[in-house]
């Protein structure tokens, strides 16, 4: 136990290490921390009163982007589904770099509902037994269940398999089955229950409607895994990991679905509230075409409803989703389009108008943008540094190996040897190889470094009485049957094999023979191992 | 021995960020601060959960920070609610005339930041003929000379104390509770500032200091309520309390709007008592309340006497 | 006999009715109850009038007044005049219709012969504004506070400051 925490710090240093690109990008994430968390400190000193919230829309930016990064966390799901269910194999191998990326957006959720309260230090009193937490009746004590949960979870998840990975092993189903079969439907619940939090306030009739829950989860399952693409795509170049083009392309098909869905409900909605035209579709109407000469959102919801149908045609065809430009310009669109209907286009007419009639229009500050960059910069470090962390464990290039596993050639090799020079008579080499009762000798040179083996059937290959005048250089072979002395056990085994060698010569670092290893030698220690 | 470097960097740099954090977090945390009365107020429990010697505690500390801050002594009450008593309202709407006398009334009783500026009350104007009761259109900015305005008529609003507040249910930390006598209330020391409940208002009730509140000292009202009219936070939500502080007393003052109104618009009584005058102008006048559709069920009755 | 009876029980049953629907308090309760009112808001010195009215010939023609009171121009009642509500025998009472002399200090029992339902809304509580207790005693104000009885319609005032605008608040 000891051991694995002191090698996840270990592991850890992998952050540290990085070529110039990753040290500019740490660089510049940072200083974008920096200053979302020097905007944060003035918001902390003289209030919420920094942003354009008002009473009269009294969520923004902060909510809106907590909206979308919701989504984008339950859509690691649909990486997880034909996974795990299906055993779809090229999707299989980068789930894990899905339920990274939900780590990183609930993180990033969190952070979004910290800087939107009023009272930060205070949020212990919405925990349950220590705090008052208002189960079941709130939903908004629900999402804070759900999330935290749906967090536990994947960073379980995640981590186990990374876990196993770095020891050499496999993840074990009867481990990990159960939870991801309870992060599937989870999944669905953070998104759901996030939408019943709009959806639950009879006072807002544009959020009051049953569509809410069923678009959200249509539209995140557009944003989540378009953002999923782009970063696989990065992965890939910036890394030895290999991601199947299939994968990315049966994720990209996925998406021509759920914009297919989330685009019908949109009409759906735009039915419902135009063809009534009740006093409740005011909302809508601001949104589309302004709303008694209050227009800052129309040109932004036309831009977003654009960019979704394009979208929709670009994933829904195999020639422009096979394509990796129209791909890319796809799922940008799609993100872009998404985090707008979802964002703003989803908080901000829920208050226009507001329950009294009045039209406040909401344009958020520098200093919320800052906020929200800042935020966004910590998201993308943290999943840096996940991947960071991940990928070498993934690749098989960073492993831990148990005391057992650590076993190296020098453990086990028998120091009995014996080495000659080059020129020693073939007569004395012989003379020595009886007494010894050795089979091969090595020959090296006056710096004892190895040049070459010997062994008896070398000698006995010469016909009798040819071995007058020979010297051992004259019938020694060049140095293949020879390993380093730190080689590990798991590899001994295939060098012999590879080799068709029954003894191996060990030699350190200066390449000077310091041992002999014989495939008993290696059948006992692997036994040795089985039965720790 | 390149590896050693990079890895030196990569400390370096991490005690650097290490650092930063630190620093950030103690200009947020107050770590300076000696006087147990920080603490104290952070660990404070919920109100409901505190009982009499725990909420004396509270109350007297209170009461110390606010002499501190403010160099006045201000009393904080926690009367609790009136066995057999469940408060209404009335409000005329033939009779309201859109002066908003009510409205400063109540900032003056209820000790509300006049900057950034707070009013509970809101008075909106509708004019008539057009669609009955028009929230979508309502104005409130109205400045004539004189009001009221024959074209106009006025309608205020604000908290209607409902029987299933959706505020209520929405709140994560229960820091809003409807009280036995009907009152829905806020704790300020409890409140988290998460705004659900002013999502889940129907009525525009509900006001957030969005920055600190200022009030004047001399404008101070020193008879408060812990969950009424006790100077606030910033950060945390407020609304109209019936003022609290005022009626529950054995006699009670009428809350100050009812007060400060000039043409006797508003009524307040108990709904319990069959010889008020709430039930009074329930039994006899046609009273609506606002949103009924929404079932939050308000106590706060609107009628016409009689037309104009 | 069986019409007698039949009339009675008719005239029973008509009469339980008019009681159940007439308003919950008996006019004999209300003439005794008091209601708790501030003075009358006369202007200065115009009280007593007997001051100026004691000894004063009474000149019951009705007409525009000249020498004094000439600034109150009665615009309520048309077709009336002073001595409809002022009792010309003793300028410091009151009189109502039926003769019966009110004090100023219960001129609402004047407004409320015309005025009937306001009359009983306001001692309902429900007419006009009401301070002090809500389950103790309440001060009524005189009809004659915010109505003056010459020219009794409310009128206009000047609002307070609307609030501030949002995009305002900084």
């Amino acid at each position: 136990m000891v051991q694995t925490i002191r090698n996840f710090f270990i592991a850890l240093r992998q952050i540290a290490v990085g070529d110039k690109r990753y040290y500019v990008w740490v660089a510049f994430l940072s200083f974008l921390m920096l200053l979302g968390a020097s905007a944060y400190i003035g918001q902390l000193n003289r209030g919420l009163i920094i942003t354009a919230m008002r009473d009269q829309v009294s969520w923004g930016l902060y909510i809106s982007n907590f909206t979308f990064l919701v989504g984008v966390a339950a859509a690691a799901v649909l990486l997880v589904i034909p996974a795990y269910l299906y055993h779809f194999k090229p999707i299989k191998e980068i789930v894990l770099f899905g339920e990274l990326l939900a780590i990183s957006a609930i993180s990033m959720c969190i952070l979004f509902i910290m800087v939107d309260m009023g009272q930060p230090l205070r949020v212990w009193h919405i925990l349950p037994v220590i705090g008052a937490m208002n189960f079941p009746a709130s939903l908004l004590a629900w999402d804070v269940v759900v999330l935290n949960g749906y967090l536990a979870i994947n960073t379980c998840i995640a981590f186990y398999v990374l876990y196993r990975l770095s020891i050499g092993k496999d993840y074990k189903m009867s481990v990990i089955g159960p939870l991801i079969i309870l992060s599937i439907p989870w999944a669905v619940s953070i998104h759901t229950v996030t939408a019943f939090l709009y959806n639950g306030l009879p006072a807002r009739p544009f959020w009051n409607a049953s569509i809410l829950a069923p678009r959200f989860l249509a539209s995140a399952f557009c944003s989540g895994p378009a953002l999923m693409i782009v970063l696989f795509q990065i992965i890939r170049k910036l890394s030895e990991v290999e991601i199947d083009n299939k994968a990315i392309f049966k994720i990209a098909e996925l998406i021509a679905y759920a914009m297919g869905i989330n685009l019908f409900l949109l009409g759906a909605e735009v039915f419902k509230e135009f063809y009534s035209g009740s006093i409740h579709s005011e909302p809508i109407k601001y949104l589309y075409f302004g709303l008694h000469g209050h227009n800052n959102l129309v040109p932004w919801t036309w831009f977003a409803t654009v960019l979704n149908i394009s979208a929709f045609f670009l994933f829904l065809f195999p020639k422009t989703r096979e394509n990796f430009t129209t791909l890319n310009m796809a799922c940008a669109a799609v993100i872009t389009g998404v985090y707008i209907e979802k964002g703003m286009g989803l908080i901000i007419p829920g208050f226009i108008p507001d329950t009294l009639g009045e039209i406040y229009e909401y344009t958020p500050t520098m200093q919320e943008i800052l906020v929200t960059v800042g935020i966004w910069a910590t998201g993308a470090l943290l999943y840096t540094f996940l991947l960071k962390l991940a990928i070498p464990v993934y690749t098989g290039k960073l492993r831990f190996f148990s005391k057992a596993q650590a076993v190296a050639a020098h453990d086990i090799m028998s120091r009995r040897m014996v080495s000659v020079l080059p020129d020693t008579p073939v007569d004395d080499l012989a003379k020595l190889l009886v007494s010894k009762h050795l089979s091969d000798a090595a020959v090296v040179d006056d710096t004892n470094k190895l040049i070459g083996t010997v062994s008896e059937t070398d000698i006995i290959s010469l016909e009798v009485g040819q071995s007058t005048g020979k010297k051992t250089s004259d019938i020694m072979t060049p140095p293949t049957a020879v390993i380093a002395e730190d080689t590990r056990i798991q590899e001994l085994g295939k060098v012999l094999a590879d080799r068709k060698m029954n003894h191996l010569f060990v030699i350190n670092k200066d390449s000077q023979p310091v041992g002999m290893i014989s495939a008993s030698d290696i059948l006992k220690a692997l036994e040795n191992i089985r039965q720790e | 021995m390149k590896k050693d470097e990079k890895t030196n960097k990569g400390i370096d740099r991490r005690k650097f960020l290490q650092g930063a954090a630190l620093g950030l977090a103690g200009i947020a945390l107050p770590l300076d601060k000696a006087d147990a009365s920080f603490w104290e107020a952070f660990f404070q429990k919920h109100f409901r959960e505190m009982n009499e010697v725990e909420i004396n505690k509270v109350i007297s500390r209170l009461e110390r920070e606010y002499e501190a801050k403010y160099n006045k002594a201000i009393k904080v009450g926690h009367e609790k609610a009136m066995p057999g008593v469940l408060f209404g309202y009335g409000l005329d709407l033939s009779r309201c005339i859109g002066c908003r006398r009510c409205v400063y009334g109540c900032v003056e009783e209820n000790n509300q930041s006049l900057d950034p500026q707070i009013h509970w009350i809101t008075v909106l104007r509708f004019k008539k003929g057009e669609k009955w009761v028009d929230l979508e259109n309502a104005e409130k900015y109205y400045n004539p000379d004189k009001v009221p305005q024959d074209e106009y008529f006025y309608m205020p609003v604000q908290c209607q104390q409902c029987e299933n507040p959706p505020c209520v249910r929405a709140c994560p930390t229960q820091a809003t509770w409807k009280d036995p006598d009907g009152i829905v209330v806020v704790d300020y020391n409890w409140c988290i500032g998460c705004r659900y409940c002013m999502a889940a208002c129907p009525y525009g009730a509900r006001r957030f200091n969005w920055g600190k509140p200022n009030r004047p000292v001399e404008k101070i009202n020193p008879n408060t309520h812990y969950l009424g009219n006790r100077p606030r936070y910033k950060g945390v939500v407020e609304k109209c309390t019936f003022c609290v502080q005022r009626v529950r007393h054995e006699p009670g003052r009428y809350p100050a709007c009812v007060e400060a109104c000039p043409v006797g618009a508003r009524k307040f009584g108990n709904l319990l008592d069959p010889n008020s005058e709430i039930r009074y102008l329930i039994q006899h006048k046609r009273v609506f309340r606002l949103k009924e559709d929404l079932n939050t069920n308000p106590k706060f009755y609107y009628f016409f006497a009689y037309g104009k | 006999m069986k019409t007698y009876i039949l009339r009675v029980i008719g005239l029973a049953f008509f009469l339980s009715i008019l009681l159940s629907v007439s308003p919950t308090e008996s006019l004999e309760h209300e003439v005794h109850k008091k209601f708790l009112v501030p003075p009358p808001p006369f202007s200065e010195g115009i009280f007593p009038c007997s001051q100026c009215h004691k000894g004063m010939p009474v000149n019951r023609t009705p007409r525009k007044l000249e020498m004094m009171h000439q600034d109150i121009t009665l615009n309520h009642m048309p077709g009336g005049w002073c001595f409809d509500c002022h009792n010309p025998d003793n300028r410091d009472t009151l009189r109502l219709a039926n003769g019966k002399i009110v004090k100023f200090e219960e001129s609402y029992n004047l407004c409320g012969q015309c005025h009937g339902t306001i009359l009983r809304e306001w001692k309902a509580g429900l007419h006009g504004k009401r301070t002090g207790m809500w389950n103790g005693e309440k001060q009524y104000l005189l009809c004659v506070h915010c109505h003056w009885p010459h020219d009794p319609e409310f009128k206009p005032i000047t609002p307070m400051p609307p609030p501030v605008k949002p995009s305002d608040i900084k």
